[in-house]
């Protein structure tokens, strides 16, 4: 047998070239008749068959395949292949895997499945099995997942989608295998070949998951048709899934002069206004699920951003170097009905939203610090006419202590199809205390009735305007509490019975606010503003005052001790900060006041100033 | 007025041996049912009743479905056939079981049916029959015929038996017949039987695949009296197992015809 297909091989290439030689001396070479290429089915039943190569799979242990003389499916059988996979860990490789195939091309057209049968050391699922990797394009690669093998020999098939592509295969057989919790074992293949078995039945063919997918689209739109599956009914009765190449799917339009697609499933959007499908067969077997494109004709970009990269942070932008985003669609279960058909126009990537309720994009890998930034920027367009106005709600939520902050904007119905640019102060998302920590942006249709959008530039960005308030808590203090004595701080204990606004008819206004869940005084509108101690204190041991301060717009501050008298001086403090500026005073810039007996602290100057960690040290 | 249908004799190629060198015989249509009514419409009922519920856990097979006659477990497809569904909801299974009982049975002739069976592990399509006197004798001294009956994880292999007194259960007298490179779930095939007085013969696509001699028979030959006629599709049970997370749902039988015949020679 082996023989006969050697000869074969011999007879049929030389005239092969002879008919090459005689055609170049012609006009061209399309009379050629097709080449027809030897048919034999073994792969490997008592070694290679003939023209048979093996090759590693990179980052494999290149040794992990081995002819086995002990070991074989019966008595009869002489060899079988031998993979041992190696543990984790392993310094000569992660796994196993590896690729059979032929010098010269093989016909299997005749055939309908690879079969083969297998054994392991342990109960195990192979993670990939199949064939058609001919270590160049792999054009018509069909392998299956997760084959389940025991220590039994069992016959194991692997259908051909469509065996009329198969003409001039030279992938034989290939797998890939990974250690099984951790631990390497050894699995056993012999008897592989192709066969006819004409009993495998009732092929399910699926592109896009099956379903029935209609986009509103524009000239230019690329999209790759994904979602694609094939299953096949077994002898056994039990329906085998098989992920199968794109090439094995013959794609069609309905209508090219509106929407193309090639043989690799990329769709190109070449006309319009119209509409086309996308359908697929394979085998002549069509294929569940299609694309319908609503072409509107020539894309409208967004607004091309102009803001300084240096002052942005991207989410999603081609404008910018965008930061790791998780997912722009976390289909959360069980409520999101909103699905993803993202597509590229022109070189620019595009967010589609279709079937919208809610959906989020995580960037949590890391959080974005975004204090610094002051605006939330997205570009929408909604491309199905409105039936009323629509409420579009957009949530940013921090993963630290900032919580979710929401904004509602209104869109009026005639602002559906066409751009509408979002610039939202972060000052605006109600519920967010700080933007530290930031992960999540989720959009809601709160009105209902917004069927799809696309979303672009979407980005954070500093707008050049001062921030108002310290994003971030002051620094904690370390000093150690038994050479402190405290007048406001969430460190220390303070002083029992101090009044942090005694009515001496200043006009400054005082409050208290939590900025990351860290208590500030903060005085607005400063003229002067004293405190009052719970009771005289003895700092005389003490060496400095120390405080923490933060101003955006003062330009003047001075800070005072007092005792009875009262004697009181003032330390002049370097205004505006740059966020939070701390500071120790030495006690010796106070004189004289008496430091036996300090009662009072006090401020002057103008603009807002927080205040934090105010204490005597040593 | 009833079309008559002569069956002329088939002869097999040379290769055939022997054993298909039939008798020459010929039939006339005394029964049929074409199935040929809209889509959605449930079978003809003065031909067909049902069998409804569980019997009594599983019809003395420890079978998984509950038998209805909801449109949706049996109803014609408006292209000329019936079809038979079996449906799987979470853990439990509904189908359907049509009978001739009490509206049509005879006594020899030919009995035939073509169909397209389901398949998958735990799935058990039947053509069968059962003698007429079964209310006033019970199983299995009434009789039965199994014209067809598949394993859904054997797709290519049907089976023909007679259950009878002293063989019957895990112990009748039965054949199977299978398909070399095909399935009887992908095509149409047509099974029946030519029973007589001295015998039962069983083909698949009008080979003969199967004689049983009134003289086979280890026990009591009850087969000389009249027989009503059953299609269903059993889930699980003693026969085929039960059905794997594999097995695809929903499962249909579809009967294109079942036709009876009594001998015209």
């Amino acid at each position: 047998m082996k023989k006969y297909n050697f000869t074969l091989l011999i007879k049929s290439l030389p005239f092969g070239m002879l008919f090459l030689f005689l055609a170049a001396c012609q006009r061209d070479n399309e009379d050629l008749s097709p080449v027809t290429y030897p048919t034999n089915p073994e792969v490997f039943i008592e070694g290679f068959s003939p023209g048979l190569n093996y090759a590693a799979f990179g980052g494999s242990v290149p040794t992990a395949f081995d002819v086995d003389t002990e070991v074989t499916y019966n008595a009869t059988s002489q060899t079988s292949m031998r993979f041992e996979v190696p543990d984790a860990g392993d310094p000569r490789g992660a796994y196993a895997g590896g690729a059979y195939f032929t010098d010269v091309p093989r016909d299997l057209s005749g055939y309908d499945a690879l079969t083969f049968w297998a054994k392991a050391s342990q109960p195990a699922n192979i993670d990939v099995v199949g064939f058609g990797n001919d270590l160049g394009a792999s054009k018509y690669q069909a392998t299956i997942s997760g084959l389940p093998v025991t220590t039994n020999w069992q016959k194991f098939i692997i259908p051909i989608p469509d065996p009329s592509k198969l003409t001039a295969e030279r992938g034989m057989f290939l797998y890939s295998e990974g250690p099984e919790n951790g631990r390497g074992y050894t699995f056993w293949v012999d008897e592989l070949k192709f066969e006819k078995l004409g009993t495998i039945a009732h092929p399910q063919h699926a592109i896009l998951n099956g379903e029935e997918q209609t986009e509103t689209s524009f000239v230019g739109v690329t999209k790759t048709i994904g979602g694609l599956s094939s299953t096949y009914n077994l002898p056994s009765g039990i329906n085998q899934s098989v992920n199968i190449a794109p090439a094995y799917f013959e794609f069609a339009s309905s209508d090219p002069s509106i929407a193309t697609v090639n043989e690799s499933g990329l769709v190109t959007v070449a006309g319009g206004p119209g509409s086309a499908k996308i359908t697929a067969t394979v085998g002549g077997v069509t294929a569940k699920g299609s694309l319908t494109l609503l072409s509107v004709g020539d894309f409208q970009a967004a607004p091309v951003p102009s803001r300084d990269a240096a002052n942005v942070i991207s989410i999603f932008s081609d404008a910018y170097t965008n930061v790791p985003v998780n997912y722009y669609n976390g289909y959360w279960a069980p409520f999101q009905t909103t699905q993803s058909a993202d597509f590229t126009v022109n070189g620019d990537d595009i967010l589609h939203y279709t079937n919208f309720n809610f959906v989020g994009i995580e960037f949590s890998s890391p959080v974005i610090n975004a204090s610094s930034m002051t605006h939330l920027h997205v570009d929408i367009y909604i491309p199905n006419a409105l039936p009323a106005a629509a409420q579009f709600k957009i949530e940013v939520v921090d993963f630290g202590t900032g919580g979710t902050g929401s904004f509602t904007r209104a869109i009026p119905a005639a602002q559906s199809q066409q751009w509408i640019s979002l610039d939202i102060p972060f000052t605006n998302f109600a519920g967010l205390s700080n933007r530290s920590n930031l992960a999540q942006i989720i959009f809601v249709d709160v009105s209902e009735n917004i069927s799809s959008f696309f979303a672009d530039n979407v980005y954070l960005y500093n707008n050049g305007t001062p921030p108002a308030a310290p994003t971030t808590a002051a620094p904690t203090p370390t000093h150690p509490a038994g050479g402190v004595i405290a007048v406001f701080s969430d460190a220390y204990s303070t002083i029992a019975g101090t009044d942090l606004n005694p009515n001496w008819g200043q006009a400054t206004v005082v409050t208290q606010t939590p900025i990351q869940g860290n208590n500030t005084l903060k005085y607005a509108g400063l003229n002067y503003q004293g405190i009052q101690l719970g009771s005289p204190q003895n700092v005389s041991a003490m060496n400095f005052l120390h405080l923490d301060f933060w101003t955006a717009n003062s330009t003047s501050l001075n800070v005072y001790i007092i005792s009875p008298g009262p004697v009181e001086t003032p330390f002049t403090l370097t205004v505006p900060t740059a966020g939070w500026s701390s500071i120790d005073i030495p006690m010796s810039a106070f004189a004289p006041v008496n430091l036996g007996e300090v009662i009072q602290l006090k401020f002057d100057g103008n603009g807002d100033i927080f205040l934090d960690n105010i204490y005597f040290r040593n | 007025m009833p079309a008559i249908f002569i069956l002329a004799l088939t002869f097999f190629g040379c290769e055939t041996d022997d054993f298909q060198k039939l008798d020459d015989r010929k039939w006339q249509l005394t029964w049929s049912d074409d199935f040929n009514g809209n889509a959605g419409q449930v079978p003809d009922a003065s031909k067909w009743t049902y069998d409804i519920g569980n019997g009594q856990g599983g019809w003395g097979n420890q079978e998984l479905q509950s038998y209805t006659d909801s449109p949706d477990n049996v109803s014609m497809d408006g292209e000329g056939n019936l079809v038979i569904t079996a449906i799987r909801n979470g853990n439990s299974f509904t189908s359907a079981r049509i009978k001739t009982q009490g509206l049509f049975a005879q006594q020899y002739g030919r009995f035939e049916a073509r169909l397209k069976t389901p398949y998958g592990p735990g799935l058990w399509p039947a053509f069968w029959m059962l003698g007429a006197n079964i209310e006033t004798v019970n199983w299995p001294q009434c009789g039965e015929i199994d014209i067809m009956e598949l394993r859904g994880q054997e797709p290519h292999i049907i089976h023909g038996t007679i259950h009878g007194p002293g063989y019957s259960g895990g112990n009748p007298i039965t054949k199977g017949y299978a398909l070399t490179d095909a399935r009887f779930d992908t095509e149409f095939h047509v099974f029946a039987i030519e029973w007589s007085k001295e015998k039962i013969d069983f083909f698949v696509d009008d080979f003969l695949y199967q004689r049983i001699e009134r003289g086979d028979a280890p026990g009591e030959w009850v087969y000389d009296q009249p027989f009503f006629m059953i299609l269903n599709v059993a889930v699980g049970g003693n026969y085929v197992g039960f059905p794997t997370d594999g097995t695809p749902f929903p499962q249909k039988m579809t009967i294109d015809y079942v036709r009876v015949y009594e001998s015209a020679n």
